[in-house]
């Protein structure tokens, strides 16, 4: 059994990802996933894709043939056309509320696994210390808060060791937004070899400043 | 033309042989844009068919009723024997004129036929697209019924008109079913209100009105599943060979498709065979043009009898041109040569 310490540092890892890609993006991915997998509905998107094609050709056929010198061609035409868009209308319908129903079920998926363990998982662990700090090193008040709200004083609770994490993760990330920065600002300072000499200096200044302040 | 040669070719046959075999067909529509030849086919098709069948019942839905013109005598709402005929007869209905007959029946009581419950029908008639027309279609099919006519032809209005006039026992179906579950679930409540007889303000009974409603969905289901079943109904296209009629004929017949209502039969009417050798420039020109369309005809609707009318130099009415004519619906016309 995974610790819980890890736990909740893995959970607030999660939430943290989920809100910085966003979550479309995340439901984007995995419905794309979930259409290259073998399955009875990838087959069905495939053969949308073929009937697509066909319509178009149709439609191309159509508009080249004329009404009126070749009626029966035309007719004809016209015929598949209906058909096919009649039967196209339906698989987007279908397309579309098969995506409604996988959105959401990924939706609830993923609340029950971030955001929701983040609620829950305080709760179950209420009352037990995540770990002990060492006797007489804190004031009372210092450990009263460190142990709020049920775990026993002079340890640290889980929804303390939460806090924590959730501050480390978002300084970790910062920090990591912020050399990136810097790497790719410098990158194509190099890349772009600027006419005028000038502007060379303000660029590297600005961005050192701001992961200064980022860090 | 012998029964054995039209039974071998059914499908190609360029007469309208076939409808005159079908023993079980009860109810054959005549239809097609304005101006085509739809009442003259129709009248033509009736003359025919009242040489084989017992009776022949022909309604004009048009409101531009041409079954007077066309047997130069008059009809009215009531079927009437067409002079000279036994077994033949003929009733014009107005769609549009119905509805207020219809209200004014429910009303009797009442001395202004719109209030009342004749104000509740005319709401209703207000909030359902078309119901109206289709309220008067079942009225007229009731009566229809009851006269037991062995084959009934409509001769009806121009092609938008004919199709949404089929569409109705679908739409008014839907639209009765969802008045007769309000009125099920309702009706204990709204009877609370109005007292042990469900009588409405005006002397009006609520349960009477309900069930009138409830049967005429009955009927109109009734006829819904008689208008869908090959055996029984069958329609008759009229175009002329031209590009626009020809247009509207094939929407039209895709579009009894999809009420699955049965169509095998076109009409080509109004064709111009100028004599070999004439020099009217006009003949030649539109005798060039009907031949393009015809060939199209041909090759679009393979599976289709398709007749060929001449255009004629007279009108045609009265009873004997309109049997002259009539042949040349079994008979395919042969063009001087």
């Amino acid at each position: 059994m995974i610790s819980v310490l890890l736990l909740v540092f893995l959970v607030e890892v999660g939430v943290h990802l989920v809100n910085t890609v966003g979550a479309a993006t995340i439901n984007n991915l995995l419905w794309n996933i979930y259409l290259t997998l073998p399955t009875e509905f990838s087959k069905q998107v495939a053969e949308r894709k073929t009937l697509q094609k066909e319509y178009l050709t149709i439609r191309r056929d159509l508009n080249a043939t004329s009404s009126q010198d070749q009626f029966a061609k035309w007719a004809k035409l016209r015929r598949q056309h209906d058909k096919l868009l009649e039967q196209l209308e339906k698989m987007k319908t279908s397309h579309e509320s098969a995506k409604t129903k996988f959105d959401s079920t990924v939706n609830i998926l993923r609340w029950l696994a971030t955001s929701g363990l983040k609620f829950l998982l305080p709760f179950w662990y209420a009352k037990q210390p995540m770990f002990w700090l060492p006797h007489g090193w804190f004031p009372y008040y210092a450990e009263w808060i460190l142990s709020f709200p049920r775990a026993p004083v002079g340890s640290v609770s889980i929804a303390s060791w939460q806090t924590a994490c959730a501050g480390v993760v978002l300084l970790v990330s910062d920090t990591i937004a912020a050399i990136l920065g810097l790497v790719l600002g410098a990158k194509m300072a190099k890349k772009q070899p600027v006419k005028v000499g000038a502007e060379k200096g303000p660029i590297p200044k600005s961005q050192e400043a701001k992961a200064k302040k980022d860090s | 033309m012998s029964t054995a040669v039209v039974s071998a070719d059914d499908g190609l046959e360029p007469t309208l042989q076939s409808i005159l075999d079908q023993k079980t067909l009860r109810w054959i529509f005549v239809g097609g844009k304005g101006g085509v030849g739809k009442t003259t086919t129709s009248c033509s098709l009736a003359i025919q068919l009242a040489k084989v069948r017992r009776s022949v019942l022909l309604i004009s839905t048009d409101p531009a009723h041409n079954l007077s013109d066309a047997f130069s005598q008059k009809f009215g709402k009531e079927a009437r024997l067409v002079e000279g005929f036994t077994n033949l007869s003929a009733m014009e209905i107005d769609p549009n004129g119905s509805i207020q007959d219809l209200i004014a029946g429910q009303g009797e009581e009442n001395s202004d036929p719109l209030s009342g419950m004749g104000g509740m029908m005319q709401d209703l008639a207000f909030a359902i697209p078309g119901i109206d027309e289709a309220m008067s279609f079942a009225e007229v099919l009731k009566q229809v019924k009851s006269l037991s006519y062995e084959v009934i032809i409509f001769d009806t209005a121009p092609t938008g008109h004919t199709l949404r006039f089929l569409q109705f026992p679908s739409v008014l179906e839907k639209a009765l079913a969802k008045i007769s579950q309000l009125s099920s679930q309702y009706g204990p409540l709204l009877n609370g209100f109005l007292g042990n007889q469900g009588t409405l303000p005006n002397g009006q009974n609520l349960n009477e009105m309900m069930e009138k409603l409830e049967g005429l969905r009955q009927t109109i289901s009734e006829v819904n599943t008689q208008f869908k079943d090959e055996n029984l109904t069958t329609f008759v296209c009229v175009c002329i060979a031209e590009f626009l009629s020809l247009y509207e004929t094939e929407r039209m017949i895709q579009e009894l498709a999809s009420y699955s209502i049965d169509t095998h039969c076109i009409v080509v009417n109004q064709l111009l065979f100028p004599k070999q050798g004439s020099n009217c420039e006009q003949c030649n020109a539109r005798r060039k043009m009907q031949k393009k369309y015809l060939d199209q005809i041909e090759e679009l609707y393979d599976e289709f009898n398709v007749v060929r009318m001449p255009l004629l130099v007279e009108e045609v009415r009265g009873k004997e041109k309109l049997e002259r004519f009539s042949e040349m619906l079994i008979h395919p016309y042969v063009p001087p040569e």
